[in-house]
Formats: structure tokens, sequence, C-alpha cells
């Protein structure tokens, strides 16, 4: 057992008391997904699974015992990393098909939540071309952001656009947080004297070692999500979108929020919350004490499985085609029923979202494979990158 | 004119000698830790220069003058820290290509079409540089050539 998994089971044997699961109101059901265009009639192919570990498909009720059944959905989308239009009009393309995909919901979603890096490098022209096609959207949008959004103006212009980072809002007996995991980095330009540019690009690089452990919640914004969760009954849903995973998975790049203690500490007293997160680009699911947590797909490119910390209860996606750039990534729907359950459906612009066989697996894939951390970013005299 | 030809051949003979036992005797001592911190720089080195390329890094490019991706995107970009090029798998069957094939072709490959970029000579600086960094990235991998 490496040192992630042993925190891992530490904490969570902390948070989680005995015979304790995350609120029974969120029951999950697994159901292997079947992409739209392969459902006909009402036919629809279902598997059920035992508790582990198998997530295509998250069901949970929302609705307090005897209360009235509630229907809605809503959507995600993140990470779809836009350069300017004429670098790079991939991007672009798969950033307009999920914005067109969720615009032809019906019924019709709730709201659409932005989970971050809308842009590449911070750039003014890539939010703004963020924003111009997201205004296809017509429902309502809320957005967290992301840290290739920010770094460049040091979340300027995401603020002009998009205004306070994170917020609360209730939706028909649900508690919707988002959180900002991105803009409380430490400092790693003043002494370097990094142009916004040179500062951008450390950031934008996700295995770079010069910007270190810049996710983090930040003790200020725990306590306003304590203040913002006291008021609520602690055994009614709570849902938290923010940009990193709330727990621990990878550090080196950043898949994790470096104060995902003290985060849980905070939801220790709730049973029913669920963390859904972007920057991972690939299928995750996890449950540490109480709280269940999601990762979304991104739309501009799909990531590896970490080399460790893949939690035990993820299904890995399968191996993608690196010839087709519409392959492995994608948006999530998340559609609470009339029976009052959600269904987090991933989006993803394949036949098959998860793998089954272990030559398919995008985490067995890796079997056979040691990684080492770069070098050249730090001391090389060479170095000229993001100048 | 036999006699020239005989004449030659005997040269070449003994400079072909010559090397050979200067090259053997190259290695007869034992070697210094200078000799080896020489070794090791000058392998660091081309991992540096394949890190930087593999990270989309301008400057280097234009020294080497390669164009690796006209969309803004590098390498590093789907392969953080290296992961999932798989060099300790190669030689093999490469399913985008439809052929046998080694790193450098799958390097080239990805450069072409993910990327956009220009294909690099396959026996140039950098492309050695950046399967230095690849293999150095994946060091303790363990050897299982052809898997898929």
């Amino acid at each position: 057992m490496n040192e992630i998994d042993r925190e891992r089971r530490e904490l969570h044997k902390t948070l989680r008391g005995a015979g304790e699961r995350p609120d029974p109101s969120l029951r999950i059901t697994r159901r292997m997904f079947l992409h739209r265009s392969l459902l006909t009639g009402g036919a629809v192919g279902a598997a059920s699974y035992g508790w582990f570990p198998l997530i295509s498909t998250l069901d949970f009720m929302v609705g307090q015992a005897g209360a009235q059944p509630t229907s809605f959905k809503f959507a995600w989308i993140s990470d779809s990393h836009l350069y300017p239009k004429d670098v790079n009009t991939r991007f672009v393309d798969k950033a307009v098909r999920a914005v067109k995909e969720v615009q032809a919901m019906n019924p019709p979603a709730d709201f659409l939540i932005y989970g971050g890096d809308l842009a590449q490098l911070g750039d003014p022209v890539e939010l703004d071309l963020g924003n111009d096609i997201l205004k296809e959207v017509k429902i309502r949008k809320v957005f967290i952001p992301g840290e290739h959004d920010w770094y460049f103006d040091m979340g300027q212009k995401w603020r002009a656009l998009f205004g306070q980072p994170n917020w609360t809002f209730d939706h028909k007996g649900v508690r919707f947080v988002g959180l900002d995991t991105i803009s409380r980095g430490p400092d790693y330009w003043t002494a370097k004297k990094m142009s916004p540019k040179e500062r951008m690009g450390h950031m934008a690089t996700l295995d770079g070692s010069v910007a270190g452990a810049w996710a983090g919640v930040g003790r200020d914004q725990l306590e306003w999500l304590n203040k913002t969760l006291s008021g609520w009954s602690k055994d009614r849903p709570i849902v938290i979108f923010s940009h990193n995973p709330l727990y621990e998975y990878y550090p080196p790049w950043n898949f994790w929020v470096r104060d995902w203690r003290e985060v849980h500490e905070v939801l220790r007293p709730y049973g029913n919350v669920t963390n859904i997160h972007g920057h991972t680009h690939q299928v995750l699911y996890n449950e540490i004490g109480k709280m269940r947590s999601i990762g979304m797909l991104a739309t501009a490119w799909t990531w590896p499985y970490a080399p460790e910390g893949v939690p035990a209860l993820t299904k890995c996606k399968v191996r993608v085609d690196p010839g087709d750039h519409f392959d492995g990534v994608g948006w999530s729907r998340l559609t609470l029923t009339a029976a009052n359950r959600v269904d987090n459906e991933y989006m993803m612009w394949r036949k098959d979202v998860f793998a089954d066989a272990a030559v398919d697996s995008g985490c067995a894939d890796n079997v056979n494979q040691v990684l080492h951390p770069r070098v050249a970013d730090q001391e090389w005299v060479y170095y000229g990158a993001y100048k | 004119m036999k006699t020239i030809r005989i004449a030659l051949i005997a040269a070449g003979v003994l400079i072909v000698s010559l090397l050979i036992v200067t090259s053997a005797a190259a290695h007869k001592d034992k070697h210094t830790p200078q000799q080896l911190k020489a070794f090791e720089e000058a392998f660091m080195e081309q991992v540096r220069v394949g890190d930087l390329l593999f990270h989309g890094d301008d400057a280097i490019q234009k020294k080497l003058n390669v164009t690796m991706s006209r969309t803004g995107t590098a390498c590093a970009m789907c392969h953080p820290f290296a992961s999932d090029t798989h060099p300790h798998e190669f030689p093999k069957f490469q399913e985008q290509i439809g052929q046998f094939g080694t790193l450098r072709d799958m390097i080239n490959w990805c450069i072409e079409k993910p990327a956009e970029g220009e294909k690099l000579d396959p026996d140039g600086t950098a492309m050695k540089a950046l399967e230095a960094y690849i293999y150095w990235s994946n060091r303790g991998s363990k050897l299982d050539p052809g898997r898929h």
C-alpha cells in the first residue's frame, strides 16, 4: 500500500463511523452507459453491480423523505482550453459541439455549470471566445474558474466576464456550492521577475515543477464554506462544484487540493455531499468519508490516469484513439428523474466509455509503466520556454 | 598495377587493425569518475533538450529548426511525465500507423497527425533528444516489446 492509499484509508476511517455510508437517500445504482445513438425504442441495456466499484451512471435521491418528487436536469461542461481561433480550431469545434448538445437537451437543463479552464493561456481573447461560444446556451449558466483562466492577469478578465469565483444557491431541495480551488497558488513569479505570459506558461504545464502545489481552497474560503453550510440540514443534499478534486489523487499534477483534509473536516457533519470536479480530464469516482466525488470529462483532450493514486472505486475509461480528436472527451448530463434520482451520464463522443477487458483499459494499459518527473523547467541554461 | 593494388589492400588492413587495437585499448583502462560524469552529462544534455521539445519550447525548436506543432499543443499536454508513450513496448504493430513500427515512427505520427506539425528527421538531433527524454522519463518500466 502506498502513502496516498494509507492516508486516504486513515482519513476515511476517521470521517466515516462504523456502518456509516453516504446518506441512503443518495442511493447508487450503476448502469452501463449506452450512447444515445445506440438506443433504439425503449430498449436500454442495464446491469446492476455491487456497491463497488463500477460507476457509469450515478443515481441519487435528492428529495427529503416524504417530499414530492422533483425533477430537473443540469449539465456540466469544462476544460475546453481554448486558444485563439487562428491557432487552434479543434478545441473550438469540440466546445461548440458540447454547447449545441446542451442547448438541444429536451427537456432542457435547469442550468449549466461551466467547471473551469475555458481558456488555455488565460488570454482575454481566449476567454472572450469561450464566452461567445457559451452564449449559445440560453439556460442559466454558472461558472467556476480553472487555473488556465486565471494566471495571465490573476483573474481580472475572468471576473469581469463571470463574476465571483465562489458562490452558493439552493435549487429544488439541493444546496449547490461553487468553490474556487485555483486562485490561491503560492507566488512563484515575483522573485523570478516573470512576465504574465511566463507565469501563465508554468501554470499551464500540468507536469511542470515551477508552479508547485497551487490547488487549494484556502482558510478564508473554508470559513465561508462552513458558514454557508451551517444553516443547512445535515441530511439534505449538497452538491459542491470544484475545478480540482477535493481529495488527494495525484499531487504532482495538482489532482487534489492541498487542504483536502480541512475540507473534509468542514463537510464531516453532512451525510449527503457530492463533489463534481473537472481538471483531471478523465472518468473518476471516489468516496472519502461520507462524500462522493465524480470526475468529469474535458472537451479539449483526455489525460492518462496518473501513475498512482487512482481511486479503487474508479472503473477506468477505455483507451482512446489519438487519431480522433473527438475521442475520449465530452461533457456530462445530470438528470433528476421523476423518481427523484439523478443520472450522471458521461456524454463521451464514442460508443464505449468504460473498459471491460484489461487490453482496453486506460489503467491496465500502463501496468508496465514507471514514470519520473521532468527536469528542464528549473535550472537548465537553455531554458527559454514561455519567454 | 597489381603491386599497387596489393599495397593499397595491405595499407587498408593495417589501418583497420590499428583502429581496432586503439579502440580496444580505450576500453582496457578502468573508467574514471570523470569519464562516467562526462558520459552522464552527454546523456542528460539530450534529455533536457528532449524535455523542452516535448513541452513545446519555441526557442529550442527554432534552434533545431523543427516545427513540432501548428495547433499550439505540445507532446506533454497529452503525455505528462511522458506517460502513455510506452517506449518499453516498442517495436510493435502500431494500430494508428497500421504497420510494425518503432518509437520514432510513433513520435513522427503524433507530430504529423494530432499536433499537425512537421515530421522530424528520424535520425536527426531533435528525434534523438526526444527519444532520450521519453526513455529517461520511463526508466525502470518493464520491457515488454510488442505489447499492444
